[in-house]
């Protein structure tokens, strides 16, 4: 009893910041999301609208494009960083010179602010100043224009998250991998299956709970992405990187337009919500079921 | 199907070197159980075999070929792991059914193999449960059923009953046997069980830290084991050792224990008068009666179908195993006779056989 107190006590500084800066924000973003509220408009009073402000997102081509360029971008985000993340944890399973420094240097873009992320591709991107579109420029002929070319602004986004993130999903999957027992491979080497068969029958689904665990972070964090974006391209050229994050910053704050923003929001976590359980109920469920 | 030939192979790790130069031929279709006390070697010659461990020196050939530098997968064995090796996200259908799936063979066949192997095995019941929700035993079976319901060039298996209880063990000994009889492939058995390795083996292959001891037939390394080693392995309970030397003194050659435990002698033993010699005897080899060589009794064992005497001279310790049941009390004396034609002897020194 006497060491259960103490434990709320000790726990209760934290509890009071979570409470105020988790769970209040949360209730308040989702009670201002039923509401019009703008605080700078002819009337500044914060009117109950009901369902008004998710009404009107349905014929928001604004909202819409932004939900489809969001979508877009998480994708190719994610999966390329699940790709590039496994070869690496892949490569870092095996000895090579140089193995301690390399992996150090790998994960350095993780311990990097998303705003100095930004800085520094749209240092390295911008065009004439940029290195990257002069080594392309004068090695392929290539113009990379991220200011102009919807294409090429997207791409950049994608490729400067899969720099930003990879390391992340590197580390858990050589977590997961290390912490794989070695005898099922041998017994699959032995039954005859080959480096593929080993991959898609022993090795996946073995990792695939540590997998899924970052596919879950990976597709939190890239729906809400916002700094580095605005930042790199500022959601342009046109809405072409006006990722969800982006849109509801822009949208929200020149506007000051909070029941909207609020409305946005609820949709981005419902999103995540949404497409966490999809993945959930394809892949982990149907096996907890038969076990 | 195919024969294997192990020639000269030595294994190292790193600086410690845990194989020295072993050579084993094995014929096409052979039985081969590899004995020997435990951290000797076997399962790391059966992995070496497999191909999952590199050798250090040396050729392995399965069938006419050199396997030296041929891949598990590409070697055609099948192998049942000391640790099981089953996997763990797989039911133990899908677990006795995927070295056929890799194969690539038709749903239908894997099916019916599975079926039947399952029967075999008697894991029917177990079919769609995950190895996690199976007992050590269930789960070493699953590993046994991954093993037969392949037609491999060799058959390699580590111990693969060691966890079964002895009705389980006996069936399944029967179905080894049986499905050696009807494949006629090659396999390579590794087991502590001395019954196991008697009854099942064309041939013993005796190992001590990381060299081979001896290899035969199981009745040849019965009747003649090359040394003391071999001689107190193989047998259950285990030969009689007493250490002492050949006294001539009185006309007739006899062995004199460092206890002074006096023992007849095989007279066309080839020993020399004054020289050390190990006395081995079987206790199964000793029979109980009038006269013979007089021993305390210590602790008589009774098993129902035979007993054993444990019985003392001064600091000699022998035992005699009896189908007789036997009235003697601890501490009272009694006569060991023992058969001259199975007495063994080994050089004092060397430990050989003389
Ligand atoms: N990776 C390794 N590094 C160093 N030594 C090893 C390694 N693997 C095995 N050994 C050593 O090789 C020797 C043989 O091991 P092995 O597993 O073949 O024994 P075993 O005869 O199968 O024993 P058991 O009957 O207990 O299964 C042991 O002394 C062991 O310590
Ligand atoms: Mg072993």
């Amino acid at each position: 009893m006497q060491s259960n107190r103490l434990g709320w006590i000790l726990l209760a500084p934290t509890l009071v910041i979570l409470f105020f800066f988790g769970v209040v924000p949360f209730f308040y973003v989702l009670w201002l999301s039923f509401h019009q509220w703008n605080p700078f408009a002819l009337d500044p009073a914060v009117v109950y609208n009901g369902a008004d402000n998710f009404r009107a997102l349905v014929f928001d081509n604004g909202f819409l494009a932004s939900l489809g360029v969001t979508i877009a971008f998480v994708f190719f985000a994610v999966l390329t960083e699940l790709i590039v993340g496994y070869l690496l944890a892949q490569a870092f399973m095996k000895e090579f010179p140089g193995k301690a420094v390399f992996r150090t240097i790998h994960t350095l873009p993780l311990i990097m602010a998303p705003i100095i992320v930004g800085s520094i591709w749209k240092l390295m991107t911008t065009p004439s100043i940029g290195i990257i579109p002069s080594l392309l420029a004068s090695w392929f002929g290539f113009d990379l224009n991220i200011g102009t070319s919807a294409v090429a602004a997207f791409t950049v986004t994608v490729i400067m998250d899969v720099w930003h993130w990879t390391p992340l999903v590197t580390l858990t999957l050589i977590a997961a991998l290390v912490s794989l027992p070695a005898d099922p491979f041998e017994q699959a080497q032995i039954d005859g299956a080959n480096k593929r068969q080993i991959f898609w029958h022993i090795t996946l689904p073995m990792i695939a709970p540590a997998l899924l665990a970052t596919v879950f972070i990976r597709l939190m964090d890239a729906l809400r992405t916002v700094d580095e974006v605005l930042m790199l391209t500022g959601g342009g050229p046109g809405s072409a990187t006006r990722y969800l994050g982006v849109h509801i910053f822009k949208e929200v704050f020149p506007k000051t337009n909070y029941g909207y923003g609020s409305a946005v929001s609820i949709i981005v976590l419902y999103l995540t919500i949404v497409a966490c359980w999809l993945l959930y109920v394809a892949l982990i469920a149907p096996r907890n079921k038969k076990a | 199907m195919a024969g294997v030939n192990i020639d000269d192979v030595y294994k190292r790790y790193g600086s410690v070197q845990v194989m020295h130069g072993v050579s084993i031929d094995i014929e096409d279709g052979e039985f081969v159980v590899l004995v020997g006390p435990s951290g000797c070697g076997k399962s790391t010659l059966l992995r070496m075999l497999a191909g999952l461990e590199p050798i250090s020196d040396g050729t392995i050939k399965i069938g006419e070929k050199v396997v030296n530098e041929v891949l598990p997968k590409d070697r055609d064995i099948a192998m049942v792991f000391q640790s099981y090796a089953l996997y763990p996200h797989k039911t133990v259908a899908q677990n006795i059914g995927f070295p056929l799936k890799m194969a690539k063979r038709p749903k239908a066949e894997i099916d019916e193999k599975v079926g039947r192997a399952a029967e075999i095995l008697d894991l029917t019941k177990y079919l769609d449960r995950y190895p996690k929700a199976l007992s050590g035993g269930q789960r070493q079976r699953v590993a046994m059923g991954r093993a037969i319901v392949r037609d491999p060039k060799v058959f390699l298996f580590d111990e693969p009953l060691s966890n079964l209880d002895a009705k389980l063990r006996v069936s399944m000994r029967m179905e080894i046997k049986e499905l050696h009889q009807r494949l006629k492939t090659t396999i390579v058995y590794v087991t502590h069980d001395q019954i196991e390795a008697m009854t099942m083996a064309d041939k013993i292959v005796v190992m001590r830290d990381g060299r081979v001891e001896q290899i035969g037939a199981p009745l040849d390394l019965y009747d003649n084991p090359q040394n003391v080693f071999v001689a107190g392995f193989i047998g259950s309970p285990s030969m009689n050792f007493v250490k002492g030397r050949i006294d001539g003194a009185n006309g007739t050659r006899q062995f004199v224990s460092e206890g002074g435990l006096v023992l007849p002698l095989p007279a066309q033993a080839s020993v020399a008068v004054g020289q050390e010699v190990i006395y081995g005897i079987r206790p199964e080899h000793i029979s109980i009666g009038e006269g013979g060589v007089a021993m305390d009794v210590v602790v008589i064992e009774p098993t129902g179908s035979e007993t054993q005497v444990f019985a003392r001279s001064g600091t000699d310790l022998i035992d005699a195993v009896v189908k007789d049941r036997i009235a003697a009390r601890p501490g009272e004396k009694i006569g060991f006779h023992i058969d001259l034609s199975r007495v063994h002897l080994f050089d004092g020194k060397t430990q050989q056989r003389l």
